[in-house]
């Protein structure tokens, strides 16, 4: 009796307790520590010309997410995404998913104007921004912030290892990019470099962006006969140039060479179409893919009944990168993330790649690629020529020194 | 020099061609139904996607069904959407069709995808014409040759048909086309159909030398407005003329001063305007007024 009274007496002790502690929120914190999703921020096209390089950058990242267990600090991950259609929306939606979803990073940003819109929010709200695409030098350069981190090569960089490629085919290049940032910073660096391959300039065309026409651009490089052709174009106006290039009889007559291309503009045009020599980040069907990377592939052939993009292992290195920082941090603190992603190293290829600590700038070699002579696969379109680098050493040297960059970041 | 010339010119034509064809559409649009269909380029890009899905399941002789099609949907939705704007605020029906854009394009990346889909010029018209100084490829040929003769059947069938007088007369005076007994409800279902599929062919006309994907008209329904401004609303002879003059102007622009090129279009609309407020071919419509 008295033992039964005692359990009902301390019963009720306990609810009381209970009730109380939930009306003060004593004792809640630990709970809510552990239940607490931690949200991330992503933006990534949904909508518009780069809906579909938004999809396999948000493919990837969740993905990440996934094989991570879904969860960081024992805590669920809430991804929020959000459109990436210009540079002022995409402000606007990195200040939304800092005021509105609380984040506690942001990974994204695939185009460099709507990137370094982006970063001046990251740097006002101090919240740390992983880029996964956007190549401009200057993101790295003279407009970096202690913020941002980016997984892309710098144009520069991927240009060095096309330029020698470009000289090869022939000395008389032709130029046609992009009329914004990017393009022009593929003016800027391949101009720079022409001497050094002993190559020369014989047309340029600055193209404005959701241009559908390039007959005329074509008409003007059949006029100016070069040797090879250097593109800056992107996105939807790239797979435009290139379907127009085959209409035109020019496939097999003009080599064409880019950078900062992504499969999807080769699966849009179809094999009939594709032609050149690229420099990508990465490619699914390359013999020295890491085990991870294997993984990567295998879960996306799995979900998705196709291999990943290039913009696929992008979105899911940024992520991991992220993820992994939290972890090595145990905290979700943007002063903590920023030293702890600074510090982030991947060693699971043949030499380790890291975010360089003065610049946040991803340093890991790219891959050039040739389209096969003879397409047999939906999405098998590239044969690996050689990475961009082959040591830690000359990757290190091909990213160039501070002088050379000229990024100065103020410390936090 | 000469050879380039003529072939800047042949090609600006075929480019104007195909927008002409979207600019006829729209104009008739607002011309009879009063309506600034911003959702015009959707069914441009559903012409396209339609083009590649014939395509797929039955081969190239399919294909020429892709714009009644479009035509049909087009139908559907004046019925059950662009009927309710009528008669309102302009406005409205702009927000109206731009969220029908949007709509369109969703249904169109849920359906088959975000990804673009590859789509080439039939084999019969691959390769290259080069006759004296004029180099043009066999598809372009082909483009200009079945937008030629659609424009001349829409002209046939507005100026020479019965069905073309109640267009034309509905128009400006919709109140007196009811007076006489003419189902003038049935009448606008049908020219919203008959907009939209002119879209669509010029969608499908598009289709093997533009990516096929969800924003493809991204690209087009600007210029369109463009030239429809240029040409006067609801002119079918003001946008022919704009749209050769639009695509012309834009390839010798290119070739002279590329940096200029996409904004040789807004500066001919603009000394238009400024010359000719309503248009090249441009007329007072009292109902507009």
């Amino acid at each position: 009796m008295l033992k039964r009274d005692l359990n009902r007496r301390s019963f009720m002790r306990a609810s009381a307790g209970a009730a109380a502690a939930s009306v003060l929120g004593v004792g809640g914190p630990a709970r809510a520590q552990s239940d607490e999703p931690v949200r991330i921020g992503m933006i990534y096209a949904k909508q518009g010309p780069g809906a579909s390089i938004g999809e396999y950058l948000q493919r990837g990242s969740a993905l990440a997410v996934e094989q991570a267990g879904g969860k960081v600090l024992g805590r669920p991950i809430e991804l929020v995404w959000l459109d990436e259609p210009n540079p002022q929306v995409s402000q606007q939606n990195m200040q939304r998913l800092v005021d509105e979803s609380k984040v506690v990073a942001v990974v994204g940003g695939n185009y460099s104007s709507s990137a370094l819109a982006m970063m001046s929010v990251a740097n006002r709200e101090k919240v740390p921004l992983i880029l996964t695409g956007a190549a401009a030098s200057e993101i790295t350069g003279k407009s970096c912030s202690k913020y941002t981190f980016r997984t892309q090569a710098t144009v520069p960089v991927q240009m060095a290892g096309l330029m020698p490629y470009v000289s090869s085919i022939g000395k008389k290049v032709y130029f046609i990019t992009a009329s914004y940032a990017f393009g022009q910073d593929i003016l800027r660096a391949s101009r720079a470099m022409l001497k050094q391959v002993d190559a020369t300039e014989v047309g340029v065309d600055e193209v404005p962006i959701n241009t559908a026409d390039y007959s005329s651009y074509i008409l003007k490089i059949r006029q100016a006969k070069p040797d090879v052709i250097v593109g800056g174009l992107v996105g939807g106006d790239f797979s435009n140039f290139l379907k127009q290039w085959n209409e035109m009889g020019m496939k097999d007559k003009i080599p064409y060479a880019a950078v900062a291309v992504t499969d999807t503009d080769f699966w849009d045009v179809g094999p009939q179409a594709s032609t050149g020599i690229y420099i990508k980040p990465w490619y699914y069907n390359n013999p020295k893919n890491t085990a991870a990377e294997q993984k990567l592939i295998e879960d996306f052939k799995r979900k998705y009944n196709q291999p990943p993009s290039d913009k696929t292992w992008s979105g899911w290195i940024g992520m991991r990168a992220l993820l992994e920082s939290i972890e090595a941090a145990k905290s979700t603190e943007a002063a903590q993330l920023v030293a702890h992603l600074e510090q982030w190293k991947n060693t699971e290829g043949e030499f380790p790649f890291f975010f360089r600590d003065w610049d946040h700038q991803l340093v890991r070699p790219a891959v050039i690629v040739q389209i096969k002579k003879q397409i047999t696969d939906k999405f098998d379109y590239f044969d690996v020529l050689k990475n961009t680098s082959a040591t830690a050493e000359e990757t290190a040297k091909a990213f160039g020194t501070k002088e050379d960059i000229g990024c100065s970041m103020p410390s936090l | 020099m000469l050879d380039t010339l003529v072939s800047q010119a042949a090609n600006g034509l075929v480019l104007g061609f195909i927008y002409v064809l979207i600019a006829v559409g729209l104009s008739i649009t607002f011309g009879l139904l009063g309506v600034i269909n911003f959702a015009h380029g959707a069914f441009f890009a559903l012409g396209a996607y339609v083009a590649w899905q014939l395509f797929q399941l039955f081969g190239w002789s399919a294909v020429i069904l892709a714009p009644p099609v479009v035509g049909l949907v087009g139908m559907a939705v004046e019925v059950t959407i662009i009927r309710r704007l009528y008669g309102k605020e302009p406005l409205l029906s702009l927000i109206v069709t731009f969220a029908l854009a949007l709509l369109i394009e969703a249904v169109i990346r849920y359906a088959w995808g975000a990804d673009g889909k590859p789509f080439n010029p039939p084999p019969a018209f691959a390769g290259i014409v080069e006759v004296g100084p004029l180099l043009i490829t066999k598809y372009r040929v082909a483009v200009l040759g079945a937008t030629t003769a659609t424009l001349l059947g829409l002209w046939g069938f507005l100026a020479f048909t019965p069905y073309g007088r109640i267009l034309r007369a509905g128009s400006r005076d919709p109140e007196m086309v009811e007076l006489l007994g003419i189902n003038l409800p049935r009448v606008l279902t049908a020219v919203f159909g008959l907009g939209c599929m002119l879209a669509a062919i010029a969608g499908v006309l598009a289709a093997p030398l533009w990516t096929v994907s969800p924003s493809m008209a991204a690209n087009a329904v600007m210029p369109a407005f463009v030239i429809v401004a240029i040409g006067g609303l609801g002119s079918f002879r003001g946008a022919v003329v704009a749209g050769l003059a639009v695509g012309i102007v834009t390839s010798l622009t290119i070739q002279f001063w590329p940096e200029a090129a996409a904004a040789s279009m807004y500066a001919l609309m603009f000394a238009i305007m400024l010359l000719r407020p309503r248009g090249l071919f441009g007329e007072r419509w009292e109902r507009f007024e």
